[in-house]
């Protein structure tokens, strides 16, 4: 069922869509720009109302309708030798040729039975004028006929319906003349006594079809006085199919119990289905796009051996969101610009004060083989509460904790949570965001060991060219950004930051000298918008997120690398991952060249112009496909609801059935119980009226005995029957008939409601 | 990551040679910087204010290279083109020199009343130099760069040039009244107090970032020469009088700050890297600096420092093995000239004034495995051998999401930070009845909370949505954050599972459904005893009265269910009947 809402363009530049591939010669939506010209197929085209676009639309009201008229027009295709033209049928059946091509629609839909050939003619058609003048006459005619012998004042024959247009014709035809100098103003006299209505006779010569007999001077006046128009008609050239048959019976939509258990589905022809439309969508829950890459994720660490952290606490001290890290207390990071820091509660209650008394030692003089950062370290500075900037601060307190536990056993960490930054909002910047870290603890830990399992790491999302850039994190050294060979871009791009923490800060943990740590992080926020293909955070992330586009971007999601998703990943990753497995916030950045590119005057080439063109006919065709399955869905809903209101109605017709078969019912029984009494009352008065003859005989006999008798026999009220005397019996018998007859009546009533 | 602007061709001519951008981009790759972007001045002016403005800008190729943040050393042309030329092993990397002058030393003498507002200053003097106009662009282009990076926008080390031939020395670094300082400072015409100047740069797009270091202070840093001129009052503004040009000969540097290493390495990373166009190359004339408290130092500082590194840590540290004398070769080329000593598997390294950024043998390490080139290395998988656990928690969460899913809800993620009037006043509670963390330094009014609940960021997500068809059924597994003096930052994460509907009808029933599936899920049985779950009438601001119940579970109470008040449905933009459940899954564990 496709409307006429298909445009096409053609083709200078030979875009063409992706995707119309297979849907080329259907009937699919799809837009093509191959040509400038765009031609819009509406279904007002042809004067038969029949353009392609309405193909299909009427199909199902004409299949309920044209029943008669299929038949018919099957007989006649049956009699003729090769086919049959729609509107010669119409006109032999002395029917609209609306109806016709209705008729043939709904045979078209059954199959092969016929084929149908859209065949369009031009022919001459009256106007609404032409058509009355055709019936009454041209207004020079009519003009000349209202005027009688003796003139008619001119102002008199203006009035007339034809008066004006009609006047002038007649003036220049000379069939009157004007007298102006008539005494009550100028006045209308004949010239000739009869005239030839010309324009009359054409008009109805092209009435009759015959058109052509006409001139092309005649035809074209006549168009210009807008009496004539040339009509497209749109016709069917109609002929046998490869299933031809006349007798067609109408097909079953779907198939019922009632068919299963008859075994009358072997013997019903079934409408076919329309693959084309699309299904309705179970009704369910969806989880959310962002949380099935980050359930992904999880599931590649735990593949791998690593164990979560506990990474509940939004909240942090600067301690150990800094601090413990060996990052100095004047580092940008801990500006008020990057980070949040609370009010309430300001200040961390408590911390290991030991542990807290070798940091600032590390920091402010050195120590474990560092110089230190040489500056005076707070204790204020350490305390000051925070929203935590990154997940490393969980890390550093698992790691703590591992160094506090004896003897040392290695470990493998990861955690996915939520981190803050008090950022300016943007496209790819959130002040929130989900980073996912990664951590081996181990003796002898090498740099090769973390390209290592980093290799293995990135293999799991399918990514598996890597090369490692040198970088500088503040908690890390060596620090290295993880960069992946782009196929499409040719270069390499950056998909993940990491390195081996310091010893300055595993070392004042308590941690065992020969124990390194490697560690990697990446936000979680970028593959997801890269593999959702989605531009603005927003529409990911927050209240403000579509819900329906969670909805439809909740396909199960595929190992990043697997799919060219993967290539889009490493091309949005040209920028930096930031600060080590902390900032994973900078890997955000990336996009931000993308969307500058609709911005940027100076990339309006023909290249991108093009590419956008081709990115909006694909929206549009989008949103058509959608308004094509709404439609489907509308149709569908309508059906059932259709199919729910007659089953209804039907319901409700065999309830009333039912009351008025009770009726019924009660009536008749009356009906026989009265009968039944008027056979006895019969018989009973049978008796009397015998018995009255044998008294009157026997006082005809004995007249003196009879005047005697008389009296008593009225008194005991016997008195014999009377036509008028059965009235009451009579007046209800045909009362109950009316009741039945009206029943009747009103059940036929009913059920042709129901059949409408 | 700071990014250094520098003329191609102007680098290529120092490199000896010229790089396609692909080569040079290899070069950077290799060496850990990154060439960010080729451009030029036109196209960068064209690209921020239009075509227009651009018609007479240089069409010089630059080079926007990134440096790594800790390294100072490479923030001007200078510096990149002798990191890489002893990186290439062209040419071996020279030795600063400080020198005494022939004639008196120049003297800077700090006032006691720096110490409240700037204590420390620094000062060295760069004789003979040559500029030309790209040498005199980077020189003031590299103070910046350091300003911006290790002086921490001027707040920790601000830094003065000056031409020492208009001035006289000895010179006062002290601090005054605003009012009672008055000069002509750089590029105005008439003198000015320091009050005068704070308002005058309110409006300075570049200066108004700075003025907050000293506003509001009683008293103003301020440099004086022997006749009263003001060379500066830091960290604001130099001094008209003693301005440098492309044709000054002889330069003051004075670095004054509140962090005293920061200033010397300031200095030193001044000093080292504009030496090189010295008439005596890479040779730096001391200056003399008199504390308050008498002692006397002698600036720049130009420390040489020897590291001893075992050859064998290097190899374990990177997973590689080489022989020591590879390694010295390896960190020699890293600027970090070494040799083999002692049993021949120690190396002595000399860690140069400009490579502040060695504080570790761990960064030394690093220089090694750079210089031996990171893809060189071998990759091997650690051989810990673990056995992975989830935090239960989170394991919890996932096996209920994918359940609630099922149960025809669809998942939601909200912010966790929100405004105070969304988890406050729109659920009919005050503020301090949240128990909620409070953010002091929020951008904006979204910001300024973290949540207590889930049920407003649900709720506002029905209001965005409110175009789809009915009924919404939407549910979130997250944490909030409550007030917990129990713990060591005085706050805690409490998982909450919240789920809303919203429809024509209120349909607790459902709500009250989804409840008991939850329930069942939990293997938590219906009914009071034998750990199981109830609920019972209850009331709360947010819910309709009579509609509300509390949820017992484990004999705890574990949140509520109701239908949500009109008040609430109406505070947060909504039409409709909305029944919600809200209850903290930790007792499930």
């Amino acid at each position: 069922m496709e409307p006429g809402w298909r445009w096409e363009l053609s083709a200078v530049h030979h875009l063409r869509l992706r995707r119309h591939t297979q849907d080329d010669d259907t009937l699919s939506p799809a837009l093509r720009l191959d040509t400038f010209k765009m031609a819009m197929h509406s279904p007002d085209s042809g004067s038969g109302g029949s353009g392609p676009g309405q193909d299909t639309l009427s199909t199902l009201e004409a299949a309920m309708a044209d029943g008669p008229v299929a038949e018919l027009l099957l007989r006649r295709l049956e009699a003729s030798d090769g086919g049959l033209d729609s509107a010669e049928l119409a006109a032999e059946l002395g029917m609209e040729h609306q109806a016709v091509v209705g008729a043939v629609k709904s045979l078209q839909a059954l199959g092969e039975v016929i084929e149908a050939e859209l065949r369009s003619t031009k022919r001459w058609e009256l106007t609404a004028e032409g058509e009355e003048i055709a019936r009454e006459g041209s207004h020079e005619a009519r003009v000349f006929r209202s005027i009688p012998p003796e003139g008619l004042a001119q102002s008199e024959l203006m009035r007339l319906p034809s008066g004006k247009v009609g006047f002038s014709k007649a003036m220049s035809n000379k069939w009157i003349r004007v007298d102006k100098s008539a005494a009550d103003g100028p006045r209308v006299f004949r010239v000739v006594d009869s005239m030839e209505d010309e324009v009359q006779r054409r008009l109805q010569l092209v009435q009759g079809g015959q058109a052509e007999k006409l001139g092309e001077k005649e035809r074209s006046e006549l168009r210009k006085r807008k009496l004539l128009a040339e009509v497209t008609l749109k016709t069917y050239w109609v002929s046998k199919g490869s299933a031809f048959s006349t007798s067609i019976s109408k097909q079953e939509t779907e198939l019922s119990p009632e068919m299963i258990s008859s075994g009358s589905w072997r013997d019903r022809p079934f409408k076919p289905y329309n693959f084309l439309a699309h299904g309705v969508l179970p009704d369910s829950g969806h989880l959310h796009p962002l949380l099935k890459v980050r359930s992904q994720f999880r599931q590649i660490f735990l593949e791998m051996g690593f164990t979560e952290m506990p990474t509940d606490n939004f909240i942090e001290s600067s301690f150990w969101n800094f601090d413990a890290l060996f990052q100095p207390q004047q580092h940008p990071a801990r500006d008020q610009h990057d980070t949040f820091f609370l009010r309430d509660p300001a200040e961390a209650l408590q911390l290991p004060m030991d542990y807290v008394q070798r940091v600032k030692r590390t920091h402010s003089q050195g120590g474990y083989g560092s110089q230190g950062y040489k500056y005076t370290w707070k204790l204020d500075e350490a305390r000051k509460n925070l929203l935590r900037t990154h997940t490393t601060s969980a890390s550093a307190r698992a790691l703590y904790r591992l160094a506090q536990k004896k003897p040392f056993t290695p470990v493998k960490y990861f955690s996915i949570d939520r981190v803050f930054r008090n950022e300016t909002l943007d496209a790819t910047h959130l002040a929130e965001f989900h980073q996912i870290e990664g951590v081996v603890a181990d003796h002898g830990l090498t740099l090769g060991h973390l390209m290592g399992i980093l290799r293995e790491f990135f293999t799991k999302l399918g990514i598996t060219q890597l090369r490692f850039k040198p970088a500088y994190n503040p908690y890390t050294e060596p620090s290295m950004e993880v960069f992946s060979y782009h196929q499409g871009l040719k270069k390499w791009v950056e998909v993940g930051n990491s390195g081996v923490f310091r010893p300055e800060m595993l070392l004042p943990m308590g941690l065992p000298e020969n124990v390194s740590v490697i560690a990697w992080g990446l936000s979680l926020e970028r593959p997801t918008m890269i593999k959702y293909g989605i531009n603005n955070i927003r529409d990911l992330v927050g209240h403000k997120v579509d819900v329906p586009h969670v909805k439809c971007k909740d396909q199960e999601p595929q190992p990043l690398g697997e799919s060219k998703e993967h290539q889009q990943w490493e091309e949005n990753c040209k920028e930096e991952a930031g600060g080590g497995p902390a900032s994973a916030s900078c890997q955000l950045t990336v996009l931000e060249g993308k969307s500058g590119l609709y911005f940027s005057s100076l990339d309006s080439s023909i290249d991108i112009l093009q590419k956008r063109a081709q990115e909006l006919i694909e929206n549009i065709n989008e949103s058509r496909q959608k308004d094509h399955a709404l439609m489907t869905n509308f149709r569908n809903s309508l059906k059932t609801k259709v199919s729910d209101l007659t089953e209804k109605l039907e319901e409700r017709i065999y309830q009333i059935y039912n009351d008025h078969n009770k009726i019924i019912q009660e009536k008749l029984q009356e009906f026989t119980q009265k009968m039944a009494k008027i056979s006895h009352l019969e018989t009973e008065l049978k008796q009397v009226c015998h018995s009255v003859e044998t008294v009157y005989k026997d006082l005809c006999l004995q007249p003196e005995s009879l005047r005697l008798r008389r009296g008593p026999d009225h008194s005991r009220g016997k008195s014999p029957p009377r036509p008028s005397d059965s009235q009451p019996p009579d007046v209800f018998v045909s009362s109950v008939a009316e009741t039945t007859s009206q029943a009747t009546a009103s059940e036929e009533q009913t059920h042709r409601d129901g059949e409408c | 990551m700071p990014t250094v602007s520098v003329k191609r061709d102007l680098l290529f001519q120092a490199l000896g040679r010229t790089y396609t951008d692909e080569e040079f981009d290899e070069l950077c790759f290799e060496f850990g910087l990154e060439l960010d972007e080729i451009t030029s001045e036109k196209e960068i002016i064209s690209k921020e204010q239009g075509n227009v403005k651009a018609a007479g800008a240089s069409d010089v190729v630059l080079y926007k290279i990134d440096v790594p943040a800790n390294r100072y050393d490479l923030l001007c042309l200078e510096g990149l083109v002798r990191g890489l030329q002893v990186f290439k092993e062209r040419i071996k990397a020279p030795v600063y020199k400080r020198v005494m002058p022939d004639g008196k030393i120049q003297k800077l003498i700090i006032t006691e009343e720096t110490a409240k507002i700037r204590p420390f200053a620094v000062a060295a003097v760069l004789r003979n130099i040559k500029f030309t106009k790209d040498r005199y662009d980077s020189f003031i282009e590299l103070q910046e760069k350091l300003h911006q990076n290790i002086c921490r926008k001027r707040a920790l080390v601000a830094i003065g040039t000056h031409d020492l031939d208009t001035l006289s020395g000895p010179f006062t670094y002290t601090a005054k009244r605003p009012s009672d300082i008055k000069f002509k400072p750089l590029n105005k015409t008439k003198e000015y107090t320091a009050c005068e100047l704070m308002n005058i740069y309110k409006t300075d797009n570049h200066l108004k970032h700075y003025l907050h270091i000293i506003e509001n202070k009683p008293l103003y840093p301020v440099i004086y020469d022997s006749n009263g001129v003001v060379l500066s009052m830091p960290p604001i503004i130099n001094g008209d009088h003693s301005r440098i040009t492309v044709n000054t000969r002889n330069i003051f540097i004075e670095c004054t700050g509140t962090d005293f290493t920061k200033a010397k390495i300031v200095l030193d990373i001044i000093v080292t890297m504009f030496s090189e166009y010295c008439e005596n190359q890479f040779t730096v004339e001391a200056a003399e600096v008199v504390f308050p408290n008498g002692k006397s130092y002698t600036f720049p500082e130009l420390a040489y420092r020897k590291e001893m590194v075992r050859a064998d840590l290097i190899n374990k540290k990177v997973g590689i093995r080489e022989t020591p004398e590879n390694l010295a070769k390896l960190l020699t080329r890293m600027y970090l000239k070494s040799e083999v000593i002692g049993d021949g598997n120690q190396i002595e390294i000399e860690i140069p004034p400009t490579r502040a950024d060695i504080i570790h043998a761990c960064d030394i390490v690093e220089d090694a495995a750079i210089a031996y080139g990171y893809n060189n290395i071998q990759m091997t998988l650690p051989k810990t051998y673990t056995i992975a656990n989830q935090f239960p928690l989170n394991k919890l969460t996932e096996l209920l999401r994918y359940d609630m899913a099922a149960a025809g809800f669809t998942e939601v993620l909200t912010f966790a930070l929100c405004s105070q009037e969304d988890i406050a006043d729109k659920l009919g509670l005050d503020i301090s009845a949240t128990k909620a963390v409070h953010i002091s330094n929020p951008k904006t009014a979204e910001f300024q909370v973290a949540r207590t609940t889930l049920l407003p960021g649900l709720l506002k997500t029905i209001a965005a949505n409110r175009k789809m068809p009915l009924p919404l059924k939407l549910f979130e597994i997250s944490d909030i954050v409550i007030k917990d003096s129990n713990t060591d930052v005085g706050a805690k994460n409490y998982r909450h599972l919240c789920a809303v509907y919203y429809n024509k009808n209120p349909g607790f029933e459902i709500i009250h459904g989804l409840l008991d599936r939850i329930m069942q899920l939990l293997d938590v049985p219906p009914g009071e005893d034998k750990g199981g779950y109830v609920i019972k009438a209850s009331e709360g601001p947010a819910f309709f009265p009579g509609r509300c119940a509390e949820i017992f579970a484990r004999g705890q109470s574990v949140g509520k269910l109701g239908v949500l008040h009109p008040d609430v449905i109406t505070k947060f933009e909504l039409t409709m009947p909305c029944s919600s459940l809200e209850i903290n899954i930790g007792p499930f564990l």
